[in-house]
């Protein structure tokens, strides 16, 4: 019975999203983007193991600087290097950085909230003392607190995001777990003397998953959007093509008249964020019953 | 009412404490080496020393008797010979994994002349005959001794006609009192009101903040005002006309507003407005001129989030039974919202408000380095990228603690408008 009301919820939104249009259209922007991710990655790899320069990385001094035409769809910058082979490597990153981070603080947000919603009491205080401290700290500032201290390069962008971005989804499981544990299914499953453990993991969690899932959707382009920052400042990214270092080097040349750098960087910055944003409220009217009239 | 208020401070203070020890477990813990992190690692080791002086950093982390020494730092020598391969009177066997002291020989492998009034132990594991800090050694097998020492002693090697082979030495400074830790230091440290000093602009980190806190007030005041004052109008907008199109380009407007990133409107705000068309300064803080731009790409960047946040709040409001009430008896759609509904909806307003507060103190981290403000948000972007521990902690710490008393503050707010929440 749990099986078929599940495959009813998500099979009811799957229809409720193919009418929606605007989501649609997000949706294929989001696939398109994440073909072009794991391009960018197979490339990388592939240039790493064979210890060659990729495309991207090809300079050609000669060609600096060239307006889009037919052979630079893009253009090129300041060492003549393709400014769209460029713009797909800086997917694969901002991919990386989304789903990493994601990684991180999915599991601990889900795990503190659960238990906390699920037991109360003790753990429960502590988990929000913990999450109450966390969400004291100045945001961007304790990022960069972060990532100065673990070091340059992509780990502190992880470690930095992914440590700073759980109180989140902890609050919401939390709310969530509490609303669960008082109904029938948990106290049926209480009663047949199921470990605390496999009553949060196996039977609350697969019904609280859509919380998950909608939350992933909207903090994927917030992490993006912080990596591209950190990128810019230096902090992050060093020898790889990211948006943030694409930015930060298109920017002083902006004021030379070379302009396509900067705008397809951003377009696609703005492309991406905005794709992952609607979708997600999308996804979020889909999947969350209470809103539907 | 003051034993709510009482009662609520007493519930801050833990999250005060989680504040302190975040940033010690950041810093300290985690951060390891500050003085390679602030000054990188071509500086002499006395100098290190002393910046870990300055800041307590020589002391054990939460309790011990031990502290290490970067007078003599720990080595494997079954990983290679390490600093002892310049020393000449050392021979180094990978074989046996240990050096060896020749006969007749002195010398010190300690960098710098150790603080005279401390008192410091060396564990050795060796073999052979010498002497070390003024004590004999002598042993045929493998043998560990722990000798103690007063900074002011020699605390070098020296041999006689035998050799001596070592394996393992560490050098400790022995605290006096256990408790003496990194930890207390820092609290001790903060109770003072010391935030420490820049290392990179030798100054008072206090000084720093205090200088720096008027211009990135009138940078975040103004965005903050005008951007609460533009956002709620433009969500009483959307509830007015709620379900049409003015509705629906306002709620995609504001989410294609929200997904343009930061650097984007700063950098297009200064390239085509102040460059291009001369609108504005491109750069400096003189005169309230100089503002207009930074304040105007701060509301902007910010009105998207903003808009939809009110909206969601309005409508929330919209369905309560008290607007069905009013529009039943024939109050006007204007009215309902501009006086029934604004006024309910003005706790969440508030909380959102207060709750901003203490992102106004840090400034805008980006605007004020791209526009040449000299404030907190500067300061803290220079800090970061010279590394400047002490000032980043400041500004972490204070921007936290602030959160929290804002906190408080807008329970209390609570509590004054709605007498019903003092019973949760």
């Amino acid at each position: 019975m749990n099986m078929e009301r599940n495959q009813s919820l998500w099979g009811d939104a799957w229809q409720r999203l193919k009418k929606n249009r605007i989501a649609m259209a997000c949706l294929s922007l989001v696939v398109l983007f994440t073909v072009l991710a794991v391009y960018g990655e197979v490339l990388y790899r592939y240039h790493d193991i064979k210890d060659t320069t990729p495309a991207y990385q090809n300079t050609d001094l000669d060609m600096a600087f060239k307006a889009p035409s037919s052979k630079h769809w893009m253009g090129t910058d300041g060492l003549g290097r393709d400014v769209m082979a460029r713009l797909v490597q800086g997917v694969s990153i901002a991919y990386k950085v989304g789903i990493i981070t994601s990684l991180i603080a999915i599991p601990i947000g889900v795990f503190f909230g659960c238990i906390a919603g699920y037991f109360g009491g003790k753990v429960d205080d502590f988990v929000v003392w913990l999450y109450s401290t966390f969400a004291s700290m100045p945001g961007l500032l304790f990022i960069l607190a972060i990532a100065m201290v673990v070091g340059k390069g992509l780990l502190g962008i992880y470690l930095g995001i992914g440590l700073t971005t759980w109180v989140g989804i902890c609050r919401l499981m939390r709310g969530e777990v509490i609303k669960h544990k008082g109904q029938t299914y948990v106290l049926a499953a209480q009663a047949l003397g199921l470990s605390s453990g496999r009553i949060i993991f196996r039977h609350i969690l697969p019904n609280v998953m859509h919380v998950i899932i909608v939350t992933f959707t909207l903090r994927f382009p917030a992490a993006v959007g912080t990596e591209v920052f950190l990128s810019f400042l230096g902090i992050g990214v060093q020898d790889q093509p990211s948006w943030g270092l694409m930015i930060n080097s298109a920017r002083m040349r902006l004021w030379q008249g070379i302009w396509w750098e900067m705008t397809f960087v951003t377009l696609a910055v703005f492309l991406l964020v905005l794709a992952f944003n609607l979708l997600g409220d999308a996804l979020r009217d889909a999947l969350d019953p209470r809103l539907n009239d | 009412m003051l034993k709510y208020i009482l009662k609520r401070i007493l519930q801050m203070l833990p999250t005060v404490v989680g504040v302190i020890l975040l940033t010690f477990v950041l810093f300290n813990v985690v951060g390891g080496d500050l003085a390679a992190i602030a000054m990188g690692k071509k500086v002499s080791l006395q100098s290190m020393e002393s910046f870990d002086e300055q800041r307590g950093l020589n002391k054990p982390l939460f309790f011990g008797t031990r502290a290490k020494s970067r007078a003599y730092e720990d080595q494997d020598f079954s990983e290679g010979a390490g600093r002892w391969r310049t020393w000449s009177n050392a021979v180094y066997s990978a074989e046996s994994a240990a050096v060896m002291l020749q006969p007749k020989s002195a010398f010190s492998p300690i960098a710098f002349k150790l603080n005279p009034d401390n008192d410091f132990e060396w564990t050795i594991s060796f073999r052979g005959a010498g002497t070390l800090a003024g004590r004999e050694l002598a042993s045929k097998d493998w043998k560990t001794e722990k000798i103690r020492f007063q900074g002011m002693e020699d605390g070098g090697f020296s041999t006689e006609k035998d050799t001596l082979e070592i394996r393992r030495l560490k050098l400790r400074r022995v605290v006096k009192n256990p408790f003496d830790s990194q930890l207390l230091y820092y609290v001790k440290q903060l109770m003072r009101g010391d935030l420490g000093t820049s290392e990179s602009l030798h100054q008072p980190v206090s000084k720093l903040l205090a200088d720096g806190i008027l211009p990135s007030l009138s940078l975040t005041i103004p965005i903050f005002f005008i951007g609460v004052v533009v956002s709620i109008s433009l969500s009483l907008v959307c509830a007015f006309f709620r379900d049409t199109f003015i509705d629906r380009f306002l709620v995609m407007f504001s989410v294609a507003l929200m997904s343009i990133n930061y650097l984007v409107y700063i950098v297009a705000g200064q390239y085509i407005l102040a460059y291009k068309h001369g609108m504005f300064p491109v750069w400096g803080y003189e005169s309230a001129r100089y503002l207009a731009l930074p304040v105007l790409i701060g509301v902007v960047s910010g009105l998207g989030s903003n808009i939809r946040f009110y909206r969601t709040v309005m409508l929330d409001e919209m369905y309560k039974d008290y607007v069905r009430t009013a529009f039943a008896k024939g109050v006007s759609k204007p009215r309902v919202l501009f006086v029934h509904v604004l006024k309910n909806a003005m706790i969440p307003i508030i909380t959102n408000v207060v709750i901003a507060i203490p992102f106004l103190y840090t400034g805008s981290l980006l605007l004020e380095s791209f526009f040449g403000i000299p404030g907190l948000g500067y300061l803290g972007i220079n800090a970061i990228l010279s590394s400047d521990i002490d000032v980043v902690r400041a500004l972490v710490l204070i921007g936290a603690l602030l959160f929290v008393v804002s906190n408080l503050l807008t329970d209390i707010c609570y509590a004054v408008a709605d007498p019903r929440v003092k019973l949760k």
